[in-house]
């Protein structure tokens, strides 16, 4: 709604030299300067696409570096997760900082944003050298990061999580204005187009809207370094491409944005400088000029150039051979199913073989749709698993039938972080390891069990004793995808398969995928990346609003403009009777 | 389910976290030496130290694990009076009613563990059905279980009928010293460990309870399906329901095995004393089992933990009490002195665990 963020003038906060004392505020200590940035209307309204006139990256090539990172190395026992890497940020600039997982990215970051101390090198902040200690000495600083993992507290409510730490006082300072608390997260949420009442528990958001909440809470401290860690992960296309919209405008009113994703198309769309991290170094680096982003040969350069750098070769598709489905009756069936209160009317059949991709924009239903399906939560309708009519009470209820369900929410729900990898690998199928009634677990047997996924899914897992959490996001998918088919499911409900994992590894769990199909799992797959279900998928339901709106088909998903028709159902655009069977 | 951390980089704080507690046990091991001098190395008085608070290190390995599973329970000393005073109640009406003291007994301590096995049922069914929080659920039966023990007994002191038997248990043990025949006319001499009257020291029964159970426990929570599944529900009940784990049926269980061995405990105690004094028995006990669970390196937010520390963290506190007697140090004062240590055990180990 709010794709002009401008709107809110009153609150944009343009520094320049001769004007930095009040807007600064409590930073007056610093010396800002930063070159007067001209507006440039078609890249603050367009809700994507948004090249940059030619004279808008004119200017900021000249403008003067506010935030830089000085041969940084940092290093942990055993590993260099930066090695001498420099990199400058400019107020006026959307810099993103792109990467495979594990190439430093994060720790970069980390070290920018004052949660990691450089081993080596220092940061530079308007030319002088910056030492922070920790997070909140960043933040005074004027450097603000949106963090990938999401700190909300629980218990408060949405307002009061986007003020929390810098609350409007009343009755001088003993008491929170709450009214213009809730006015100022109401503009803040506002501007980022996101519409979440303001007296909900942060707890019951969902990922999406905790999202926005989180940015609204770094946009609440006027930052001028903003730094977005994979903001995008969590949101459907349109918030998405609302999201980058509003980082334009943040950037037009001086302030410096970085931004990290995995999805090189935003960033190819947004960004104004781009710098490739490769195992700890900085390898490339590309600049936009004339509207598009290009190499030092002056080479315009797309998301395959930039996924090129990012692996130091070219990939082919990443998406293997469509499978056939097999003739066969199917093997889950939803009659007008849903999940109480958040979806409803849903009829799907899925059968051996077939990878059905369930679209729609965040809260549109489906994770809730696949939860009830398990009996993680009330549902309404009926599951039919091979013809026999089903009402699970719980996730081990529904293994005993054959159906499988891998969350979206890795860190929350599908694994246990601080477990080891052979105890979260095997915990569904825990009981095929238990000796004398369950009073002994045969140790040697999980291991074994753990090492045949490790080498079935070329999981990078040195110490499989060891925490979880230390490994990559992609390997830590591949074994919430391996404990679940250490089940022997034969249907798998597939939710946000690929979210925060790295080029390489995505290629390797749709591969993965598409041999599983092959061999007659019945597959629904669940995600918020068009690209991903379009490639991967034998046809797309498309959910809006709890309901099945509309359905593309194999030869639909071939054709050419699948993605804009798959866009406009779930968003409730276009006719309705663009319904195809 | 403990990982080594051997990558990364030595460092004190790190080795302290997961040590602290043994490093502790040891440095208060050789004070004690220090303090007693040789008499502390004394198998009675070893042997002292582990009775007196064998009882307590029971509860204490039942609390370990109420707290891996992200619970509390605060009722176990209250359970602990209410079983004992049921149970020997049960053997005086039944030495009343002219049965025989063995079978009256017998029945009597089966009535105790049931009392305390259908407490912490009871207790288990409203943190899990009643979805009431642990603290508030227990924090009920630590008011409830306690006075219905004191309504039984008009606050006083229940005395056991049984003539030998029921005060056995808590009393004598398997001797550690056995006699050889004097040759030739000469008295009969003893070989094995002896107390200080030349008679044969005993290993009481309620030290043998005590280790058994840590042992039985351990072995559970690092070896077994419900271990694992405890440590699941602890570290992160969404993820433990989304893997198929029951998590209903793990948290109950825990809190009934919790009664049972308050039951046990309170067995031990009534049988030591030969009496159960409805107003003094197990009065605070939960707050030891606690502090030992704690000084055992057990994270309070649940999900990881480990039965060896808390029976250290038992002795821990044993031996600072025993020290502090010995040194003269006013009973008034003792418990500032554990409740340091308590917070500084807290102190050391708070660390990065995840």
């Amino acid at each position: 709604m709010s794709s002009s963020p401008k709107g809110s003038t009153g609150k944009a906060w343009r520094a320049e030299s001769d004007q930095v004392g009040h807007e600064v505020g409590p930073k007056s200590d610093l010396t800002v300067v930063f070159q007067p940035v001209q507006a440039d209307s078609r890249a603050t309204s367009a809700g994507n696409g948004g090249a940059r006139g030619a004279s808008g990256g004119g200017d900021i090539s000249r403008a003067a570096a506010s935030l830089e990172a000085r041969q940084v190395t940092v290093e942990y026992p055993g590993v260099r997760a930066l090695d001498g890497v420099t990199m400058s940020f400019r107020g006026g600039e959307i810099h993103a900082v792109v990467g495979e997982n594990g190439a430093g990215k994060s720790t970069l970051m980390k070290v920018l944003s004052g949660s990691v101390r450089p081993t080596r090198g220092a940061t530079l902040l308007d030319g002088a050298s910056v030492a922070f200690e920790q997070p909140s000495d960043a933040l005074r600083a004027g450097i603000a990061m949106v963090h990938q993992e999401l700190n909300l507290v629980p218990t408060l409510d949405v307002a009061e999580n986007v003020t929390l730490g810098r609350e409007p006082s009343a009755l001088g300072g003993v008491a929170v204005d709450r009214a213009a608390q809730r006015s100022r997260a109401g503009e803040l949420l506002a501007s980022l187009g996101a519409q979440i009442e303001l007296s909900r528990e942060a707890g019951l958001l969902s990922v999406a809207e905790a999202q926005f909440v989180e940015i609204a809470k770094c946009l609440a401290s006027d930052a001028r370094v903003l730094i977005f860690d994979e903001p995008t992960a969590v949101l459907g296309e349109q918030d998405a491409a609302r999201l980058l919209s509003r980082m334009r405008a943040l950037r037009d009113e001086g302030r410096a944005v970085i931004f990290i994703s995995h999805h090189l198309e935003e960033v190819v769309a947004v960004a104004d400088r781009v710098s490739v991290l490769r195992d700890g170094a900085l390898v490339q680096e590309f600049a936009r000029e004339g509207g598009a982003l290009r190499d030092a040969a002056g080479a315009a350069v797309d998301e395959h150039a930039l996924a090129a750098a990012m692996v130091g070769r070219a990939l082919g598709s990443i998406y293997p051979e469509k499978g056939v489905a097999r003739d066969a009756e199917p093997i889950l069936q939803l009659a007008a199913f849903g999940a109480v209160g958040r979806s409803a009317g849903i009829d799907l059949a899925v059968r051996p073989g077939e990878i059905v991709g369930l679209a729609g924009l965040v809260g549109a239903g489906r994770t809730e749709t696949a939860e009830a399906i398990l009996g993680l939560r009330p549902a309404t309708g009926t599951v039919f698993v091979n013809g026999r009519a089903r009402a699970f009470r719980g996730a081990k209820d529904a293994m005993r039938a054959g159906v499988a369900y891998v969350s979206e929410d890795r860190k929350g729900r599908g694994l246990h972080v601080t477990l080891s990898s052979i105890a979260n690998m095997t915990l569904p199928s825990l009981d095929r390891h238990a000796r004398l009634g369950g009073a002994r677990i045969d140790e040697s047997g999980e291991r074994a069990v753990a090492r045949r996924w490790i080498d079935a899914f070329a999981i990078r897992c040195a110490r499989p004793a060891s925490p979880i959490s230390s490994l990559s996001g992609g390997n830590q998918q591949k074994f919430a995808l391996a404990r679940w088919l250490e089940t022997q499911p034969r249907v798998l409900i597939i939710d946000e398969p690929t979210r925060g994992v790295d080029v390489g590894a995505k290629a390797e769990i749709y591969r993965i995928i598409a041999d599983l199909a092959a061999k007659g799992l019945a597959c629904v797959v669940i995600s918020s990346e068009l690209p991903e279900l379009i490639g991967l998928a034998h046809r797309v339901a498309v959910m809006r609003e709890g309901r099945i709106v509309g359905e593309v088909d194999r030869a639909g998903l071939a054709a050419g403009h699948c993605e804009e028709r798959i866009v406009r159902m779930a968003s409730g655009l276009g006719d309705m009777k663009e319904r195809t069977a | 389910m403990t990982t080594s951390k051997s990558r990364d980089a030595f460092s004190i704080q790190r080795f302290l976290e997961r040590w602290g507690v043994v490093v502790a046990f040891v440095l208060l091991f050789v004070a004690s030496c220090l303090n007693q001098g040789f008499d502390f190395l004394n198998a009675e008085n070893i042997r002292a130290l582990l009775n007196s608070n064998a009882p307590v290190g029971i509860l204490a390995v039942g609390m370990t694990l109420v707290i891996i599973s992200a619970g509390i329970d605060l009722s176990v000393g209250s359970m602990v009076v209410l079983s004992a005073a049921v149970g020997l109640t049960a053997v005086n009406w039944l030495i009343g009613k002219e049965w025989g003291e063995a079978s009256a007994v017998w029945l009597g301590v089966g009535t105790t563990l049931l009392v305390g096995l259908a407490a912490g049922s009871l207790n288990g069914a409203l943190v899990v059905f009643g979805r009431i929080a642990p603290f508030i659920a227990t924090l009920g039966g630590l008011a409830a279980y306690r006075s219905m023990a004191l309504a039984i007994a008009e606050a006083g002191e229940i005395r056991s009928q049984s003539d030998a038997l029921f005060r056995k248990f808590g009393r004598e043990g398997i001797p550690l010293a056995w006699e050889v025949p004097g040759v030739e006319g000469a008295e009969s001499t003893f070989r094995g460990l002896l107390n200080s009257g030349g008679k044969p020291l005993t290993l009481p029964y309620s030290i043998i309870v005590f280790f058994v159970v840590a042992i039985i426990a351990q072995w559970f929570l690092s070896r077994s399906r419900f271990g694992r599944h405890l440590i699941a529900v602890g570290a992160n009940e969404t993820a433990a329901r989304y893997a198929g784990i029951s998590v209903e049926w793990v948290r109950f269980r825990v809190y009934a095995v919790m009664g049972l061995l308050a039951g046990l405990a309170g067995f031990l105690q009534a049988s030591r004393m030969n009496s159960v004094s409805t107003s003094g028995l197990g009065v605070a006990a939960e707050l030891d089992a606690i502090a030992a669970v704690v000084i055992g390196g057990t994270s309070l937010r649940g999900g990881f933990g480990r039965v060896w520390g808390t029976v250290l963290g038992v002795l821990i506190l044993g031996m600072i009490t025993n020290m502090l007697t010995i040194s003269g140090v006013s009973p008034y004062w003792q418990g500032a002195v554990k409740g340091a240590v308590i917070v500084l055990a807290v102190l050391v180990q708070r660390g990065s665990r995840a």
